[in-house]
């Protein structure tokens, strides 16, 4: 019985071999985004329309802006989708290892600071939340609001949208308070606000819907208008990396957001077109 | 001890025993219940007319003169509700700006309620997302719509120092005086009419591939994904795993190096998952090069070697455990070692082995860390047997955390986290049962 099972283990492994050589026609064709939670909806609503469109298959993992950087340095992906610019020493590494990453703008994103619906809070100024987030302001009443203690949320080091967050609004090199809590996406920080009545966190735009309440930051609410003008004071790009000037289906692809089907994809997602 | 206190310890201990049981029962039963009557709901539901306008558009499937039929009966009385509001926009034309300005904000919030419960309204441009195209499919969705559309969530904030509280306003008091008034009872009470419920099965959930992220659709490429995963890491573990136990147990002269050697498979098996998928990132991925980027074969390879200690020992205890007689009646008929092994020793130890192999294989189904960075993606479709040394696949267990974490539309769509859960658990069961199976036929084999 054991000779019966090495043969067919045997088969098994010549059959393996065939798929190898399969595999090498296969591996054509195929394009690999990793990186942001934020740009996520963008990068898998395209993949969806690329795949039945031009019939590419289209794989997207969502690990967060500083993943995405690692795997388009290491090779491993075609397409990093960022919530934040490269930073110097990310462009730095990727040089040592041949790679040229070339930023390209998917999109606008307002940085929404949200609260939970019961909170009376209507908005706050830019030094308001950036005390919040230092531990300055603790108390709901030191910035009109009831009498509770601030549950501060923030996101993992690996976020670009913390570190956009950290760039546009608590200052670069900002210690955040100790305090605050750490949540590893987008979505489980809009879970967190839902479901505490004192937490502020902040979100992309595209992922506010009613069960958090947006603030308006320095008197000015996030939507299309504000963000396109640049009068919300809390808007980034978000990106698309590649290395080099893309060519092929990676090309076609980094350009639907310059199409009018693409645009339209964008701002139904609750983005605002580039 | 005397009798009497022997006697009570031992009831005592048949309590604890017996009472053991009843709470791991009991936490089962907390655990299963909700994952099976939840899961369940995913495939058998009540099903709207969009539901089945989505399966004919997005899958051809589907009974299309039946439909066109159905879509004519909603259609006529999904048409009043039109009529109110194009009659309404009328209205509001005529209104002082004031309170034209005053209604339009209102207006508009009706408008999307009513997107969400019946799809694209007339004068909407067709959307670009598949989640837009269609209104509710599910009809208990469809019921908390209509609640939406009929109350506004208000906040009361009378009282300055404590949270407000949520209170719900009738919105057709707010439009009471115009025409839009009657849309609100209207809806209401011809809701049915309009989506025409019905119980359907949608087999599709299993096999179908997901449509818009998983807003529509079935979860076909994760299950694939999850059985390439675990059966690719069954491939590499169990034979390399089965090789060294023989060689542990056969051939390993006992040592110094022999037992590091077992210590070090032993401290291995209690190793974090998460420390494998680094490892397998770093080493597979990044120094290796075994594909360019993620794949299932990296994953594989990841998961092998976090089952591999589990099966290597288990394997090693099978094969300790066949009756030393068997191993000297062999060598005493002139059988060689190498013979005496591959026909007398792994045969016996077998039934053991595939244990060993069973539990593994199960984990490596429904382990999550070691493919977040070697193999699973949150979006892709299904791949094919020859993709597997190139592409990344989704998984059902990191598609259960994505959608319960990361997804955008997270409590929109929990139906679909539930029946991902219910098939993971579904599928481990399944591999536990299939190799119970085996394993039972092997014995008797080796009995008769």
């Amino acid at each position: 019985m054991i000779e019966l099972m090495i043969k067919k283990l045997l088969q098994l492994l010549i059959l393996l071999a065939f798929t190898v050589t399969a595999a090498a026609n296969a591996a054509v064709g195929t394009i690999v985004i990793d990186g942001s939670t934020t740009v996520g909806p963008v990068a898998k609503t395209f993949a969806a329309y690329f795949t039945k469109k031009y019939g590419v298959r289209v794989t997207v993992s969502e690990s967060g802006s500083g993943n995405g950087a690692k795997s388009l340095i290491n090779g491993s992906c075609s397409i990093a989708a960022m919530s934040r610019a490269m930073k110097a020493g990310e462009i730095g590494a990727a040089r040592t290892k041949g790679v040229n990453p070339v930023a390209n703008i998917v999109a606008y994103d307002g940085l929404a600071m949200v609260v939970h619906p019961a909170n009376p809070v209507r908005g706050l100024s830019k030094a308001q939340i950036s005390s919040i987030y230092r531990g300055i302001i603790t108390n709901w009443r030191e910035v009109g609001g009831p009498n509770a203690r601030i549950v501060v949320i923030q996101r993992e080091s690996n976020s670009g949208t913390e570190e956009s967050f950290k760039e546009l609004v608590a200052g670069k090199g900002v210690q955040i308070t100790g305090s605050a809590e750490t949540q590893s996406s987008n979505g489980s920080v809009k879970s967190r606000v839902s479901t505490t009545l004192s937490a502020i966190g902040f979100l992309g735009l595209g992922f506010v819907d009613q069960s958090v309440k947006i603030i308006a930051v320095n008197g000015v609410l996030p939507n299309v208008i504000t963000v396109k003008n640049g009068t919300y004071p809390v808007t980034r790009p978000l990106y698309f990396y590649t290395n080099g000037q893309p060519s092929g289906s990676v090309k076609q692809f980094i350009e639907l957001p310059k199409t009018a089907e693409g645009k339209r994809m964008i701002s139904e997602l609750g983005f605002v077109n580039h | 001890m005397n009798i009497g206190t022997r006697k009570i310890l031992d009831r005592s201990f048949t309590a604890v025993g017996i009472g053991s049981i009843i709470v791991m029962a009991i936490a089962l039963m907390i655990v299963v219940v909700p994952i099976v009557t939840n899961g369940i709901g995913a495939v058998f539901f009540t099903g709207t007319i969009e539901h089945r306008k989505m399966l004919l558009n997005e899958f051809r499937r589907g009974d299309s003169e039946n439909l066109s039929s159905e879509v004519a009966s909603s259609e006529r009385y999904r048409a009043n509700v039109y009529n109110m509001l194009t009659g309404f926009e009328a209205e509001l034309e005529t209104m002082a700006p004031e309170k034209k300005a005053e209604y339009k904000g209102k207006y508009s919030q009706v408008r999307s309620a009513l997107q969400a419960l019946l799809g694209p309204l007339p004068g909407d441009s067709a959307p670009m997302l598949t989640r837009s195209k269609y209104g509710q499919t599910r009809w208990e969705k469809a019921e908390e719509k209509l609640h939406d559309l009929l109350y506004e969530s208000k906040w009361d904030n009378s009282n300055p120092d404590v949270m407000s509280k949520e209170y719900f306003v009738n919105r057709a008091i707010g439009f009471e005086g115009t025409s839009l008034v009657k849309l609100f009872p209207y809806v209401k009470d011809n809701l049915e009419k309009m989506l025409l419920p019905e119980f359907t099965v949608y087999w599709g959930f299993i096999t179908d591939s997901s449509v818009d992220s998983h807003f529509f659709g079935g979860i076909w490429p994760e299950i694939q994904g999850t059985f390439f995963l675990a059966i690719g890491a069954m491939l590499f573990a169990f034979p390399l795993g089965v090789v060294a136990a023989v060689y542990f147990t056969e051939y390993a002269k006992p040592g110094f190096l022999n037992s590091m050697l077992r210590s070090a498979n032993s401290t291995l098996a209690g190793v974090p998952s998460i420390v494998f998928g680094m490892f397998g990132l770093a080493f597979f991925i990044n120094t290796l090069k075994v594909s360019e980027s993620k794949s299932v074969i990296a994953g594989a390879l990841t998961l092998a070697i976090m089952i591999l200690p589990t099966i290597i020992r288990s394997a090693e205890e099978a094969i300790l455990a066949v009756p030393k007689t068997y191993r000297e009646a062999s060598l005493s008929l002139g059988s060689t070692k190498w013979n005496t092994i591959m026909t007398v020793i792994l045969p016996a130890a077998l039934p053991g082995i595939l244990t060993g192999g069973v539990i593994s294989l199960g984990r490596a189904a429904g382990e999550t860390a070691p493919i977040i960075f070697t193999a699973a993606v949150s979006v892709g479709s299904a791949i094919g047997l020859a993709d597997v040394f190139s592409s990344p696949t989704p998984a059902l267990s990191w598609n259960i955390y994505n959608l319960a974490s990361e997804h955008e539309a997270a409590s929109q769509i929990r139906h679909v986290q539930y029946g991902m859960v219910l098939a993971l658990v579904s599928i481990v069961l399944l591999l536990n049962l299939s190799a119970i199976v085996v394993r039972a036929r092997v014995s008797k084999k080796l009995k008769g």
